[in-house]
């Protein structure tokens, strides 16, 4: 069982609220994770930050980064 | 998420196993770079950065140094942590049951469900997913519905399930929907958790969509 509660979804505030419903709107569900990492609210809007930066758009193709992200996720038999 | 960006299946079940799976050169130089950055101390051998270079230039090694780096962060903080699957993709995991339905080993294990309902055994279950701290579960269903309607179904350790509720059993919480096909319910498909309250209206949704994504293929089976 997890460990750490995930931050329930009425009790969003501020910045991490508006963050989350982008996540809603792109892809239907706010990650565990970050529902988790939300008990730090400046952790969760840099993190996000911080992973829209490194695995959108840049100079390497989006579907070759994912390929990496799903690797490493197998490798430590983390479900990505 | 992956697919989503153009990996197909085949590149991703080549994940599994990358030197066995026929890589173009630069992908498979990224996944060794990737897999030596994850393993044991991260120590990467000048071998496989200096097949990096021949591909990628500085600003690109950077970036894919990044990806790698932070999905081992993600999943130290998940694995330390026991977050829980996210059920973000009803789609992949319908997939994955189908999958464990058709492939080699899931067809031994299909062969075995389709024997034990045939010595009149009325539900069977079946777990299809065992990694991690969640497991996708496939209750296998023979025959017409028991008393108490065609939501209910009775089996084994579960001792009574319904559309609208999770039940305690044995100290797990199974969230359990039946799958419907036009014959009616065909099969149910379950996520099994160990702590009580586990699951909320999002998660009962996207495993809604997974019985209905797999009905018509546990209707061609049962």
């Amino acid at each position: 069982m997890a460990r750490i509660s995930r931050i329930a979804r009425d009790r969003f505030t501020g910045e991490v609220r508006a963050l989350f419903e982008k996540f809603l709107a792109e892809r239907g569900n706010i990650p565990n994770m970050f529902r988790t990492m939300a008990h730090r609210p400046e952790l969760t809007t840099t993190l996000t930050s911080h992973f829209r930066a490194v695995i959108g758009p840049g100079t390497v193709p989006i579907a070759l980064k994912e390929m990496l992200a799903v690797r490493v996720s197998r490798i430590n038999t983390c479900d990505y | 998420m992956a697919k989503q960006f153009g990996v197909s299946d085949e590149a991703l079940a080549g994940l599994n196993d990358p030197e066995s799976h026929p890589f173009p050169p630069d992908q498979r130089a990224a996944l060794r770079f990737a897999d030596a950055m994850t393993t044991g101390r991260g120590e990467v051998p000048d071998e496989i950065f200096a097949d990096l270079r021949r591909h990628f230039d500085e600003p690109q090694i950077v970036e894919m140094a990044a990806v790698i780096g932070l999905f081992n962060y993600f999943n130290r903080f998940n694995n330390a942590l026991h977050v829980a699957i996210t059920l973000i993709d009803p789609e992949v995991l319908a997939q994955q049951a189908i999958q464990a339905t058709t492939t080699h080993a899931g067809q031994a294990l299909w062969d075995q469900v389709v024997m034990l309902l045939g010595t009149g055994r009325r539900f069977v279950r079946v777990e299809l997913h065992g990694r991690g701290r969640d497991r996708l579960t496939l209750l296998a269903r023979h025959g017409s519905p028991p008393s108490g309607g065609p939501d209910t179904a009775v089996a084994g350790e579960i001792e009574a399930v319904t559309r609208d509720g999770a039940t305690r059993t044995a100290g797990d919480i199974i969230l359990i929907v039946p799958a419907r096909h036009a014959s009616g319910v065909v099969g149910v498909v379950a996520v099994q958790r160990d702590q009580p309250g586990a699951f909320d209206e999002e998660d009962r949704a996207v495993v809604e969509r997974v019985a209905e994504i797999i009905a018509p293929h546990l209707a061609t089976r049962t």
